[in-house]
């Protein structure tokens, strides 16, 4: 497979995961209104609200609330002229505008991209990766932020955590409501399919599962769409697979400070073996690896 | 009713060619653009020559032949206008300064000194620029001779005045010269 196959596929199924999140909403509206009756409709409009608005400031503000979370700080071209020069050669071969740099104090190898859109785009590096890896390997890492960028998956993780919170956010009211008394009226015609009670029940208690199951396939992905738009870029499929293979390599972990933004490093900060493949946000490194070195054998 | 229908179908059918004719200069501006980089970047290496020849020099007197390949591909490389004569001269210049950096390795000296490392970061990094935009200038090449010769967007050509566009190819000598072997 080339990368322009690659990127059509991983294209193709983004938009299948997101039809899926479609669905699972509608599902959850629909076993909310057979189980509670009509009146539940209300509180539909007010999950989604709860989640947009939390989501979507965090997405405007991503490149500056990032920043924060990670204890990244801005450079100057003049702090790294041989970085500058890395990402400016990049720029060039996306047609991309100069991003803004960051550097993360860590020695742990990592990178990662962020912004609403390529004009807010704001890439960094901790000190640990710019140290290990050599000029292919840190063009590669480049190369595989940048297209996170050009792809837009701030905006992708943005409309995933949407859906996935509202999910989440209904779920949680039903389940109160179920417990304290608001619930159905018995007495109530209309809605009396046993069947379709319990089914419109497990759907609710399993939806915020499938809603986080969904993204996570999603943010994998992106992920492998950033490494096929990474080759797309720079033609060298070798600098990002040994950059990986540093990555896989290497034991330590970005001290995080917050889980929430996991999904942004190029390698997972959390213990892929202590998370079930299902809720990863990354591929398994080695698949990773291995897709890259076939990319090789074509070129 | 029937004017409505067919000031729709003529609203429809223009917003149509309007977008047609509007990817087309969209794609040709992109070509010139991805044209201006390349002369950028070859303008920054040819700048950068001078330097790297005298750097060069003050260590290895005796290479003169190789100096003046280099210099020789520079000039060329800054008369040239046509995409095929600026592509042509930027392969030699290319494989000049890697016979240069050649001649470098054979002087320790020379390798170690900080400004000798200093403008072989400033080369690589130059030579990547010279390629990615090489690269990048050919694709949207590619896009907009597609446009330009396939259906529908090939009938507004003519309208739009933006007609194909030449790929920048560089000729590598190596892919080409079967090696020498000299005993």
């Amino acid at each position: 497979m080339n990368f322009r196959t690659m990127q059509a596929a991983n294209r193709r199924k983004t938009i299948g995961l997101l039809v899926g999140m479609g669905v699972l909403v509608w599902l959850v509206v629909y076993a909310a209104l057979t189980y509670f009756g009509q009146g539940t409709a209300g509180i539909v409009p007010i999950a989604v609200g709860i989640a947009l608005i939390s989501v979507w400031g965090s997405y405007y503000g991503s490149d500056k609330l990032v920043l924060t979370m990670t204890g990244a700080k801005l450079i100057q071209e003049s702090d790294n002229p041989k970085l500058f020069n890395l990402i400016h050669e990049v720029t060039i071969a996306s047609g991309l505008p100069m991003p803004k740099v960051a550097i993360v104090v860590d020695s742990a190898p990592n990178a990662f991209a962020t912004g609403r859109n390529p004009e807010h785009a704001l890439i960094a590096f901790t000190t640990g990766i710019l140290d290990v890896m050599d000029r292919d390997q840190l063009q590669g890492v480049i190369a595989h932020e940048m297209a996170h960028v050009a792809n837009r998956d701030t905006l992708v993780s943005a409309v995933a955590a949407t859906t996935a919170g509202a999910i989440a956010i209904l779920s949680d009211m039903l389940t109160r409501m179920m417990w304290f008394g608001g619930g159905r009226d018995r007495n109530r015609e209309g809605n009396g399919n046993p069947v379709a009670l319990i089914i419109s029940l497990v759907i609710l208690i399993l939806a915020p599962l499938a809603a986080m199951m969904l993204k996570s396939a999603i943010s994998r992905k992106r992920e492998s769409l950033a490494d096929a738009t990474a080759v797309s870029f720079t033609r060298n499929p070798a600098g990002l697979r040994s950059a990986l293979e540093v990555l896989a390599s290497d034991s330590t972990v970005v001290h995080q400070r917050s889980t929430a933004v996991a999904h942004i490093w190029i390698e997972s900060p959390l213990d892929a073996k202590s998370v079930s493949k299902l809720f990863s946000t990354h591929p398994p490194i080695e698949e990773r690896i291995a897709v890259l070195k076939s990319m090789e054998s074509l070129a | 009713m029937k004017t409505i229908i067919v000031l729709g179908v003529i609203a429809l059918i223009a917003v149509f060619i309007i977008a047609q004719y509007n990817r087309l200069v969209r794609l040709n501006i992109t070509v010139d653009e991805a044209w201006a980089q390349i002369e950028v970047q070859l303008k920054r290496r040819a700048d950068l020559i001078p330097n790297l020849v005298e750097t060069v020099k003050g260590y290895a007197k005796h290479e003169q032949s190789t100096f003046d390949a280099v210099v020789a591909a520079r000039a060329k490389a800054t008369s040239a206008s046509s995409v095929a004569d600026t592509a042509a001269a930027d392969g030699m210049v290319t494989q000049a300064l890697r016979g240069l950096l050649a001649v470098a390795e054979a002087y320790p000296d020379l390798k170690a000194s900080a400004n000798f490392m200093s403008l072989q970061e400033e080369l690589s990094t130059t030579e990547n620029k010279v390629a990615f935009s090489r690269q990048f200038y050919n694709d949207n090449v590619r896009s907009l001779n597609t446009a330009v010769k396939t259906i529908p967007s090939s009938l507004f050509a003519g309208l739009a005045k933006v007609t194909e566009r030449e790929f920048y190819e560089v000729e590598n000598p190596e892919d080409r010269n079967v090696p020498n072997v000299k005993f």
